[in-house]
């Protein structure tokens, strides 16, 4: 019998240590489970907050939503920019997007072929993450359902609607409003505004000319938030309408502007090249503001391709260039008005005549006058009327330049307006002091004004350089008389209307001498006048001031064609401006005709177009248009009736028979 | 018919007796944490009985009835198989080690006519069996302080590096650790506890700096400073943590926990399965479910503690102690104050080999239950 290896006092003893032992391991699991007790109780009572807070943040993700866009309006309240539903096809990455075999798959609905495809591959993998890339916009109602119902199925797919700017009158306004584009990366800022995460919202455009510059952040209001549920990857659970942050809709601009003159402006031009500006001659209001050839906004909203910028830009005339801001032309005889008005405040007598026979010797030069037999005997309303040449010649040189500039800076010309926008061409207003600075790196010898060079200046010739708004604002304060108006473009953003360009001190010149020039202009398109025939406006007892202007491109002293034909860009430019009514000033107009060669030819009857169309939608010039007439007359033999070559004016306005007198009926018409 | 120390030795062999031994609320108590974690995979599946509900209460089902056959097993075939089993795991990891598939980096599997198992698995049942049975034949004073001791050092050591090579430290720890609790319960001098928990102690920053793998010691610094990679490997604890606090004092409600069910926590259905509890039921939800493990380790332990032969005793306190080295390392984990190491939730996470392990565990602590009279004799023929 094999001695047992253990015996019974070490049995008890094995057991009995085994028991105080077990009883420990007992108490260790329980402490081990209080201790995670405790820990719940620390992390569940003790920092419910802070973690419910988290739990918060991962849950729930705010989208952006693009604000609506603020509208533009025109002075009436005709909308001029506006927003239109799109629907849109976006892809974003994400971790189960097979992208190639996705794009695939969509391109059963909407149109990708080939190329796009790969552009879109490689524009996918390299947006951010979660940031949706537009695969198409503007769908049709069709497509968009169709992917819509489908999208579930398909990570990373949406389909959406989202807003577009649209400007209804496409060119018209393309250079005054501007337009708005896909942001690029240099309009991101690190700060400021522009920093705003909304701009990388794949249906956010920003303004990028124009008024949709210049007040982008006025019209881009504040982006909303939808509260949606996400998962850890990122994909939309739910949506929260509860929590979501509607979106504010950016401030409405309200412009001076007015819709159906500023079509017809741009109507009238044609392919022709150049700009019209007309302003209210009592508030300083822009009216109108075109230039032509113009562009079709809408198309830089889509975003133009390479060949349709290309043939934009590279078009002779410019037609991506604003002309009523930066085009800066001489003003030709426009400018007599400025000199006239110089030599009434010099104390010129304006009945004084000189004698005109076709031009004048001056230095060694002869100084042609435009007419080849010459005027005659000219006082100073005569030759404002005729636009001679010789009369202001002698003039400029018996007041000098600083007297001539003095009057043209007050004016207006040669200054920079805020109305806004950018783009603005000072231009130049040209005196003694202004080229000793212009030419202080040359020989003394050329910085000195030389009285020859007064000669071309009073004729609106030589350094001077204006643009169309400066020359509207001068006849709009020539036509005011009194006040010195600042054209205001700006009627009211939000509601909130802008100083008008009325609350201006005096011009400091004698009223007499500006009724004198006015008078002068009223002269030009009377029978005989340079731009009689052109500036009819066959509205009754309404009549036309205006002064007619051709204004040089080049020196012709070498001989040729001067300007009256050869290829276009020698041509000389036709320029016209002008106030209606005579009796009571309303609306002062400026028309530059690029290369149109004649202002009595080119620019005068398109002003007088843009006029009609402006008195006409003035409801007091209406009530006046339509006074009955007690009994019509008997019609007067018609002058030399000629007819328009440039364009073709429309027939009278509706005007009853009986009210049209006949002596202003437009020519052409019959009777 | 209960049975005693006086009940007919014949009596306490028929099987309707031996069935009216197990311990019923023990069972019971299980069934509690197993419908717990089906009613989470319930809810984070999005109210669905598929992918994980059904079939973690299929296995349970299964588990469950062999754990009752394995209770009926007489404690002397446990005894008789001790050795065999032990030296089967060991054989299986050297196969591992030769033959075995590599997943997720780790070479842990063995793949046997189409059915894949860790043999660690193995091992954590033949560990607790063979040191028990070793110990079922030594003296209390080789038990205490002795060179004897170096047997089960060996036992230990040997499978415990084995593991540590595949490379699964958390299993490896576990195996460790188990039999650590064994050699301690059977007697093990506090002298050499003190020194050898103050060695583990100093051995830990130059082990973690030294012999850990990258990911494995990223891990450990990750849990130091969980905050500071919160979208990389601290992304697991600090979402645990979110989950687990965001739950508040009743929880978010069942199915609302947007932790889990917006798939922010990782691993929801099985290691962190905790979390998910705790954000859709609270703090009321958990220390109940924590109670339930209390009670299923209380139990465990009075089954060894009634024991009559020390073989018994100690095969059932190994396995508690398992069992509550799981519930402990998991649940620290989850409430950020371990290092995310592989080790799920007994009975309460969603997979079946931990399911299976615990539960054949669980069948020899019923066995030593029903058998908790008999004798077990060494080889030698030393008494109970």
């Amino acid at each position: 019998m094999a001695e047992p290896a253990i015996f019974f006092a070490e049995v008890n003893e094995r057991q009995g240590e085994f028991h105080r032992r077990a009883f420990m391991l007992g108490g260790f699991a329980g402490l081990g489970l209080t201790a995670l007790a405790g820990r719940l109780a620390y992390l569940q009572l003790a920092q419910t907050q802070r973690y419910e807070k988290m739990a918060v943040s991962n849950q729930f993700n705010f989208k952006l939503v693009p604000p609506p866009r603020g509208l533009i309006l025109d002075r009436n309240g005709a909308v001029l920019a506006a927003n239109r539903p799109n629907f849109r096809l976006l892809v974003h990455r994400d971790k189960d997007l097979d992208t190639d075999g996705t794009l695939k798959t969509l391109a059963n609905f909407v149109p990708i072929d080939q190329d796009r495809h790969e552009r879109l591959l490689r524009e996918i993998s390299r947006a951010p993450k979660r940031a949706p890339v537009s695969i198409m916009e503007d769908m049709s109602w069709e497509q968009f359902s169709a992917i819509h119902v489908r999208a579930p199925a398909m990570p990373g797919v949406t389909a959406d609607m989202g807003e577009v700017r649209v400007y209804p009158h496409g060119g018209a306004f393309a250079h005054v409003i501007g337009y708005v584009a896909k942001v690029n990366k240099e309009d991101i800022k690190p700060e400021g505004p522009n920093a705003d995460p909304i701009m990388l919202h794949p249906g956010f455009r920003i303004g990028k000319q124009g008024i949709e510059k210049a007040f982008d952040l006025d019209l881009r209001g504040r982006p909303g938030a939808q509260k949606v549920e996400v998962d850890a990857n990122g994909r939309e659970v739910r949506h929260h309408t509860e929590g979501d942050i509607p979106a504010i809709p950016g401030k409405e601009i309200q412009l001076t502007l007015d819709v159906d003159v500023q079509n017809r402006a741009l109507e009238v031009f044609g392919e022709e090249s150049g700009a019209a500006v007309m302003m209210d001659c009592r508030t300083g209001d822009i009216i109108c503001m075109a230039s032509a050839p113009s562009f079709d906004a809408n198309r830089f909203v889509r975003g133009l391709t390479g060949a349709e910028y290309r043939q934009l830009a590279n078009y002779e005339r410019k037609p991506l260039l604003d002309k009523a801001l930066s085009g800066l032309y001489p003003p030709g005889s426009t400018f007599k008005t400025m000199t006239a008005l110089a030599a009434l405040e010099a104390g010129i007598d304006p009945e004084g005549r000189v004698g005109c026979g076709g031009g004048m010797y001056f230095g060694g030069r002869y100084f042609h006058c435009h007419k080849k037999g010459g005027h005659g005997m000219q006082n100073m309303r005569d030759a404002i009327k005729n636009s001679c040449d010789v009369y202001f010649y002698s003039v400029a040189l018996r007041i000098g330049p600083d007297r001539i500039a003095k009057v043209a800076r007050e004016f207006g010309l040669g200054q920079l307006f805020d109305i806004g926008i950018s783009g603005q061409k000072k231009g130049t207003v040209p005196d003694q002091a202004w080229k000793a600075r212009y030419f202080r790196k040359r020989p003394r010898a050329e910085q000195i004004w030389y009285p020859g060079e007064n000669l071309s200046y009073g004729i609106g010739q030589g350094y001077l350089q204006t643009n169309c708004l400066q020359l509207a604002v001068m006849t709009a304060r020539l036509a005011n008389g009194r006040k010195a108006l600042n054209p205001r473009l700006i009627k009211s953003i939000g509601g909130q209307e802008l100083p008008s360009g009325a609350a201006v001190p005096d011009l400091p010149f004698a009223a007499e001498h500006i009724e004198y020039v006015r008078g002068g202009m009223a002269a030009v398109t009377e029978a005989g006048g340079t731009a009689f025939r052109a500036s009819q406006l066959g509205l009754g007892d309404i009549l036309m001031a205006g002064k007619t202007g051709t204004a040089q491109v080049r020196n012709y002293d070498k001989g040729g064609n001067r300007g009256k034909g050869g290829p276009w860009r020698l041509r000389d430019h036709g320029l016209f401006v002008a106030f209606a009514p005579l009796d009571q000033p309303r609306y002062a107009l400026a028309v530059v005709v690029q290369h149109g060669m004649g202002g009595s030819t080119a620019a005068a009857p398109r002003a007088r177009e843009i006029m009609r169309t402006a008195l006409l939608k003035d409801p007091e010039i209406r009530a006046r248009i339509e006074k009955p007439m007690p009994m019509p007359e008997i019609a007067p033999e018609i002058g030399e009736s000629v007819p328009d070559e440039t364009i073709n004016a429309p027939g009278p306005p509706q005007l009853t028979p009986a009210a049209a007198p006949a002596s202003n009926t437009p020519p052409g018409v019959p009777t | 018919m209960t049975v005693s120390a006086l009940t007919r030795p014949g009596e306490r062999d028929r099987l309707i007796v031996k069935f009216g031994e197990v311990d019923w609320v023990f069972g019971l108590t299980l069934f509690l944490i197993a419908g717990s974690g089906a009613l989470m995979l319930f809810s984070i599946a999005g109210s669905s009985w598929d992918p994980w509900a059904a079939k973690h209460l299929a296995r349970f089902g299964l588990c469950f009835a062999m754990m009752i056959m394995l209770a009926m097993v007489d404690l002397r075939v446990w005894f008789a198989l001790a050795y065999p089993i032990y030296g089967l795991g060991l054989l299986l990891l050297l196969a591992v080690e030769a033959v075995g598939d590599v997943r997720l980096g780790a070479q842990r599997w063995l793949s046997v006519g189409g059915f894949s198992f860790q043999p660690s698995e193995v091992m954590k049942l033949g560990i607790v069996l063979a040191l028990a049975r070793y110990y079922h034949g030594a003296s209390a004073d080789r038990a205490r302080l002795s060179w004897w001791l170096l047997v089960p050092a060996a036992m230990i050591g040997v499978p415990v590096l084995l593991v540590a090579h595949q490379p699964d430290l958390g299993t490896a720890m576990l195996i460790a650790m188990t039999g650590a609790a064994i050699v301690v319960l059977a007697g093990l001098s506090w002298r050499i506890i003190i020194a050898g928990i103050t060695a583990a102690l100093v051995a830990i920053p130059p082990f973690v700096m030294f012999v850990m793998h990258d990911y494995q010691r990223k891990r450990v610094l990750t849990f130091l400073d969980p905050e500071n990679d919160p979208s990389g490997s601290g992304y697991h604890i600090l979402q645990s943590m979110i989950a687990l606090g965001s739950g508040g004092l009743l929880g978010k409600g069942y199915g609302l926990g947007s932790q889990s069910q917006l798939n922010f926590l990782p691993e929801k259905q099985t290691d962190f399965i905790f979390a998910t509890l705790a954000e859709e039921f609270g703090f009321v939800g958990c220390v109940t479910v924590l109670a339930f493990y209390a009670a299923v380790i209380f139990m465990g332990l009075r089954t060894a503690y009634v024991s009559h032969s020390h073989f018994g005793r100690l095969a059932a306190a190994g396995v508690m102690a398992t069992f509550t080295l799981y519930v402990l390392i998991n649940g620290a984990m989850v409430m950020g104050l371990a290092p995310v190491v592989g080790v799920p939730m007994p009975m309460l996470s969603y997979g079946g080999t931990v399911m299976l392990t615990v539960m054949i565990g669980f069948g020899l602590v019923q066995s030593v239950r029903v058998h908790r009279y008999s004798e077990v004799t060494s080889g030698k023929g030393s008494l109970v």
